[in-house]
């Protein structure tokens, strides 16, 4: 067969084998692999997880599974990690403030961590101040803004105006997400994009810092 | 000319037991339904806050609202999902079926940790929100498998309620006998609304409730997310412990038989989340028991399929004939409507997006080609997508839907 270990940790993982992932990341690391290969691996998984998703082969049940893999994964293999990783870009997220639904909002930081991005979790009922503080403190490319709940688009809103009147609009893009957000929400929120699926949320960010590149 | 209420109320049963019997009524009934009461609340000049805490007020709302949006079935709770008190008090008929909502007040006395309120843990007049949470440990499966029951009762309802947090204590009997002076409060009021809607002409629905074994387990138990990773990490015991949960639910469900209920609500929750492969190994299976178990003691179901339950539609079809009522969210409603055609009776079609920033024209466009699409042959309910009337849906809008009903639902 010829397969690589590393090649075997992809397989492994899109087919959400999580004990045999679990084994060769262990395997690999222990044999002296670069964690670097590791997560890149495992990057490359999600991202064929996120596509089966979008052709409707994988639910919900296969997302929330793989985030959990990931998660396992990363408590290996961060310990191991001796020079700095850059990520691809840095996302602000957090649930808005008076929704505290967070099961999108962890699928798609598992996902965007995957995919190489540094997420920095504000948590649930985050109010506006709060994602301000954060843009200041953590200069992130992106803030990404969640909810579930039809209120959660006026949050979404309210948010978007003190950032601007903090003067960091320009400085940032903007993603929504969430289970009845549209494109109507979006430019009523004054939003860069928005998403109603984790992956495709993942996929538009990508897309966001490409354009900033 | 305006019709007395007990020509109306005969008229709306004949017509909802006819699309139950799969059969074409007179027109196609219309449903509205409520938990959060946020547009009757609006509509009638009170605050969200009133219409969850203070029953008197939310009477004299919902008897506004049905008195001037005229429709054929009115669901109304106002309560959050409340379904592990009726597990817990199942094997007491005359207390299971009043503790099935956690109303605003009984959050108060039991300070539960499974939904939160406006005015409490949330900003004044908004509706409540459940959240759930993991109150079972994985290795706790063993204890639910053996007595469900006892294991709510002893260990969850205690790391739940915060003032049931010591059982035995003087505050944990304090603020059972406080529930249950609540929960007669709340029983007396449903019995008052009834009658209130049978005076402006609304038959009052025979309803009682059940629910799916591993939604109780993802709502009450182990959130969501913990029951998806369970079913790969210990999938025996997550089978068995639904198996052993469906005696409890049907206890309940059960528990209205003797008054005379004959339909039961089942509001499902993970069915969206799940692959096809999952669905028909730890879903449906339980279910589709709960809901046959129900048929041969002569009580309906009347199933919510929350969110996309296009993947799993055709497993309706192993349910037998006239089983109930397939309410679905954001299914595909035409098509849901041809694969159950004289099978199920199909409920929902009005988008919620439609709903709230639609125009009345656009509405009654919609109504037109929908109904054109899916009403003959009967069997077919009109209704939200979701059991809600969002707050911010226009007036004209609500009214728009029932005039669309009345000009193009016509048999």
């Amino acid at each position: 067969m010829g397969s690589s270990p590393l090649d075997e940790l992809v397989d492994a993982f899109v087919n959400l084998e999580e004990d045999k992932v679990l084994n060769l990341v262990e395997r690999l690391l222990k044999e002296g692999g670069d964690p670097v290969d590791v997560l890149e691996a495992c990057r490359s998984a999600t991202k064929i997880i996120g596509e089966r998703f979008e052709r409707g082969e994988y639910f919900l049940s296969e997302l929330v599974y793989a985030g959990e893999i990931f998660n396992r994964v990363m408590e290996a293999v961060l310990p191991k990690v001796t020079k700095e990783i850059k990520p691809i870009g840095t996302i602000v997220l957090g649930t808005v403030q008076g929704d505290i639904h967070d099961i999108g909002k962890n699928i798609f930081k598992a996902f965007s961590q995957a995919a190489g991005f540094e997420v920095i979790d504000l948590g649930v009922d985050v109010p506006p101040e709060r994602f301000v503080e954060a843009v200041i403190e953590y200069k992130p490319n992106i803030v990404g803004m969640s909810g579930l709940l039809t209120l959660a688009i006026e949050s979404m809103k309210k948010t978007v105006e003190v950032l601007k009147s903090a003067g960091l609009r320009d400085k940032i893009k903007i993603i929504i997400g969430g289970g009845r957000v549209d494109e109507n929400a979006k430019q009523y929120v004054e939003a860069d994009e928005w998403a109603d699926q984790a992956t495709i949320g993942v996929r538009k960010c990508r897309e966001l810092i490409s354009v900033m590149a | 000319m305006s019709k007395m209420p007990e020509e109306l109320i005969r008229e709306k049963s004949e017509r909802l037991s006819r699309v139950m019997e799969l059969k074409e009524p007179d027109r196609v009934p219309l449903s509205f339904a409520s938990c959060f009461g946020e547009f009757m609340a609006r509509y009638s000049g009170i605050t969200v806050d009133d219409f969850l805490f203070n029953y008197d007020k939310t009477r004299e709302s919902a008897v506004k609202f049905a008195s001037d949006f005229l429709h054929d079935m009115l669901v109304l709770a106002p309560g959050a999902e409340g379904f592990i008190f009726s597990v817990a008090f199942s094997n007491h008929p005359d207390i299971a079926p009043l503790v099935r909502f956690l109303t605003g007040p009984m959050h108060d006395i039991l300070n539960d940790k499974y939904t939160r309120w406006p005015g409490r843990e949330l900003l004044h007049n908004i509706p409540f929100q459940f959240i759930g949470g993991e109150f079972m440990s994985l290795s706790e499966y063993d204890d639910l498998i053996e007595d469900p029951v006892e294991f709510i009762i002893k260990t969850v309802l205690p790391r739940t309620c915060g003032t049931l947090e010591a059982p035995g204590s003087q505050q944990a009997m304090a603020a059972l006998v406080r529930l249950g002076m609540e929960s007669l409060k709340f029983g007396s009021f449903l019995g008052a609304l009834g009658a209130d809607l049978a005076r402006v002409g609304y038959p009052s629905l025979p309803i009682t409730f059940a629910y799916c074994p591993l939604d109780f387990i993802g709502d009450f138990l182990r959130k969501p997310t913990g029951a998806l990773i369970d079913v790969r990490r210990v999938p025996d015991k997550v089978k068995s412990a639904c198996e052993a949960l469906i005696k409890p639910i049907l206890n309940v469900a059960l528990a209205l038989k003797p008054a005379g209920a004959n339909l039961a609500f089942i509001p499902l929750h993970l069915n969206e989340y799940l692959a096809p492969k999952l669905y028909n190994e730890f879903y449906w299976p339980y279910l589709k028991r709960v809901i046959v178990e129900l048929y041969n003691n002569g009580i309906k179901s009347f199933v919510f399929f929350e969110g996309y339950h296009d993947a799993h539609l055709e497993t309706i079809l192993e349910l037998p004939r006239g089983w109930g009522i397939a309410y679905f969210e954001k299914t595909d409603i035409r098509k849901a409507k041809k694969v159950l055609e004289g099978h199920s009776c199909v409920m929902g079609g009005l988008p919620i997006p439609l709903m709230v920033s639609g125009t009345p024209e656009k509405i009654e466009e919609y109504v037109r080609n929908l109904l054109k699409d899916v009403m003959s042959g009967g069997g077919f309910i009109l209704a939200p997508g979701v059991a809600e009337i969002p707050g911010e849906t226009p007036i004209e809008n609500m009214r728009a839907i029932i005039k669309a009903v009345e000009k193009h639902g016509r048999y």
